[in-house]
């Protein structure tokens, strides 16, 4: 969905994301998160899957309909010096706000996971143009794998110095980043985690969204700390 | 028709009944940037305790097919002396009346927070949520005994000059116990009502839907409940009373003044729609004109009986 909103898309950073009102009828009550996907001028596009009602919902918008949005919200991904290898690792429709951040790299190494070839989250064209290499978890596309055992693979290829110059940024299901977590602590490599949790405020006041700290007592917000993390400061729970 | 929006509760004068319920509207300035304060009679804050809480393990909150959501929060929030040091100077005092809701696990702890929030200046007064769904102790299982809300509503009457009103819970049977006990000790008003407890099950996966299991059921279908506890309230006390329950519109509104309420708190309707002050006041504003009501307050308690 291409949304004109110049507010929104000449505001905001990757990383961020907007929260989005269903409808006036207030059921479904609350708003939902979305991603800022790729910006051009004063548009902005959402890429979404139709997951429940409210995804539901917003599919069967018609183009010049109204919609609205609060945004842009949260804090965006801190962007690689010129010294840094960065490393994009999508999971399903978790590669939106890496589409973004890619717009703002000059050069990444770009990872997508999917089920099979007929879930891609992203259009054939557009992974030619980026230079995505893709994993699927039936090898009906790509590796034959997941995107956390192809990031393994890829590694390979570095040398101990290259991988220390590699910041992975990364947004998926919870099982990959649990599974991504690791073995980026077992290499030393720093990673930035875009995480989701049920919001309601989507501004920091009503402590509906949290993420247990890992190094501390208590909770992130992952409305207004996040949804962008450092992998060390949280503790990912299935 | 020039409608006067104003409603009066002895000192206290507020531009337009419309509060901010408690734990909708955090400490106070996150909305900024979204809010019309000026459309606000007066803000409420998250409820301080003593000393921090966490709160519950997520997910927090969920939606029901029926409508309104459930949260199970937990009261987190940052404890009063970390409120004094870090959200004091965001509070909107000069904007719009600043009320502090205080919550606690005993007749000392809520005496102990009010002790050290004496020493904000221009604030308007306190909000003593006793009725909480969402913690084990104190919480729900004070506000469900008479001689505790009497005795904490004295013991906070004691110490300060503030306006001080009393939130209890909907699981009242019969309210009017509870609310004679808090007016004869002392509450300037009471604010009705908390949220239901409630649960939601996801039973594709067979789990509940919030990491508590129950939580606090709030928006459109806690309406009628909280509507029903107001109007049994101005029933037999003659205190003002704040009406907190599910109000999405204008119209909600009125039937709350219509029911008894003096001011009227607006809670999850914040996170759908951010700009319901403005809106709501219009709306309120357009039925007054409709009806020939110059006053938002002569509507208070001019329901007619069937
Ligand atoms: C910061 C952030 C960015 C997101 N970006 C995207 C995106 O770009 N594209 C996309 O397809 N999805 C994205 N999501 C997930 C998206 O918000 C959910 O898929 C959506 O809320 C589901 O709503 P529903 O009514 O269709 O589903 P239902 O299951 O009916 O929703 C019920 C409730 O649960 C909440 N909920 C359900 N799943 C999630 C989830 N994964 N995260 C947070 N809340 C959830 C809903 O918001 C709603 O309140 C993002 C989530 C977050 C937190
Ligand atoms: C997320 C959330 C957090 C809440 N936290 C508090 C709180 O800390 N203290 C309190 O007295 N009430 C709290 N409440 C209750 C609201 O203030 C209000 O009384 C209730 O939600 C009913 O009104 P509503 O239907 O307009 O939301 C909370 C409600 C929600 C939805
Ligand atoms: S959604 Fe309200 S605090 Fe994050």
């Amino acid at each position: 969905m291409t949304v004109y909103s110049p507010v929104i898309s000449r505001h905001c950073q990757a990383g961020q994301f907007v929260h989005v009102r269903i409808g006036d009828s207030f059921n479904p009550f609350l708003r939902r998160p979305l991603s800022i996907g790729p910006c051009d001028g004063d548009y902005l596009r959402l890429i979404f899957t139709v997951k429940g009602i409210g995804t539901k919902i917003l599919s069967e918008k018609q183009p010049g309909d109204m919609i609205d949005l609060i945004g842009p919200l949260g804090k965006p991904f801190y962007l690689p010096d010129e010294k840094s290898c960065p490393v994009l690792i999508g999971g399903g429709i978790g590669v939106v706000p890496l589409l973004t951040l890619d717009d703002h790299i000059k050069k990444a190494v770009f990872l997508l996971g999917v089920q099979s070839k007929t879930s891609l989250t992203v259009d054939e064209s557009e992974i030619n143009q980026r230079g995505i290499s893709i994993a699927s978890d039936d090898g009906s596309i790509g590796f034959n794998g997941n995107v956390v055992q192809l990031f393994e693979k890829t590694l390979q290829q570095w040398s101990g110095t290259e991988k220390q110059k590699i910041i992975v940024y990364a947004c998926g299901p919870m099982p990959m980043m649990i599974a991504l977590k690791s073995v980026c602590a077992k290499f030393s490599i720093k990673a930035y985690l875009s995480l989701e949790a049920p919001m309601a405020c989507g501004v920091g006041a009503c402590q509906s969204c949290v993420v247990r700290k890992a190094k501390a007592e208590g909770y992130y917000l992952v409305c207004q700390d996040g949804p962008v993390f450092d992998a060390q400061d949280v503790e990912l729970q299935p | 028709m020039n409608v006067d929006t104003k409603v009066i509760m002895g000192d206290l004068v507020l531009r337009t009944p419309l509060l901010t319920g408690s734990g909708t509207f955090g400490y106070g300035n996150e909305y900024n940037t979204l809010v019309d304060y000026s459309k606000l009679g007066g803000i409420i804050t998250k409820s301080i305790s003593l000393e921090p809480r966490n709160g519950n393990p997520p997910p927090r909150i969920c939606e029901t097919r029926a409508g309104g959501i459930i949260n199970s929060i937990g009261l987190a929030n940052v404890g009063v002396d970390a409120f004094l040091n870090q959200k004091v100077e965001a509070l909107p005092i000069g904007k719009t009346e600043v009320f502090i809701s205080v919550v606690g696990d005993s007749v000392e702890d809520y005496t102990s927070v009010v002790e050290k929030l004496e020493t904000i200046e221009d604030i308007a007064g306190y909000e003593l949520n006793i009725s909480c769904p969402n913690v084990k102790s104190g919480g729900l299982s004070l506000g469900g005994d008479k001689e505790a809300v009497a005795a904490i509503t004295k013991a906070v009457r004691s110490m300060t000059h503030r306006f001080v009103s009393v939130k209890l819970t909907p699981h009242y049977a019969v309210i009017a116990p509870v609310a004679e006990a808090a007016v004869k000790a002392g509450a300037d008003a009471l604010t009705l009502t908390n949220t239901l407890v409630g649960m939601a099950i996801d039973a594709e996966c067979r789990k509940s839907l919030l990491g508590n299991v129950t939580g606090g059921y709030s928006g459109p279908p806690l309406k009628p409940v909280s509507l029903a506890k107001v109007w049994q309230a101005s029933q037999v006390v003659d205190i003002p009373i704040w009406a907190s329950g599910g109000m999405v519109n204008g119209i909600d509104c009125i039937e709350f003044m219509l029911a008894g309420a003096s001011a009227l708190q607006l809670g999850s309707v914040l996170f759908a729609d951010p700009t319901a002050p403005e809106r709501i006041l219009v709306e309120m504003t357009e039925y007054c004109e409709r009806h020939n009501v110059e006053r938002f307050s002569n509507l208070i308690g001019s329901l007619e009986i069937q």
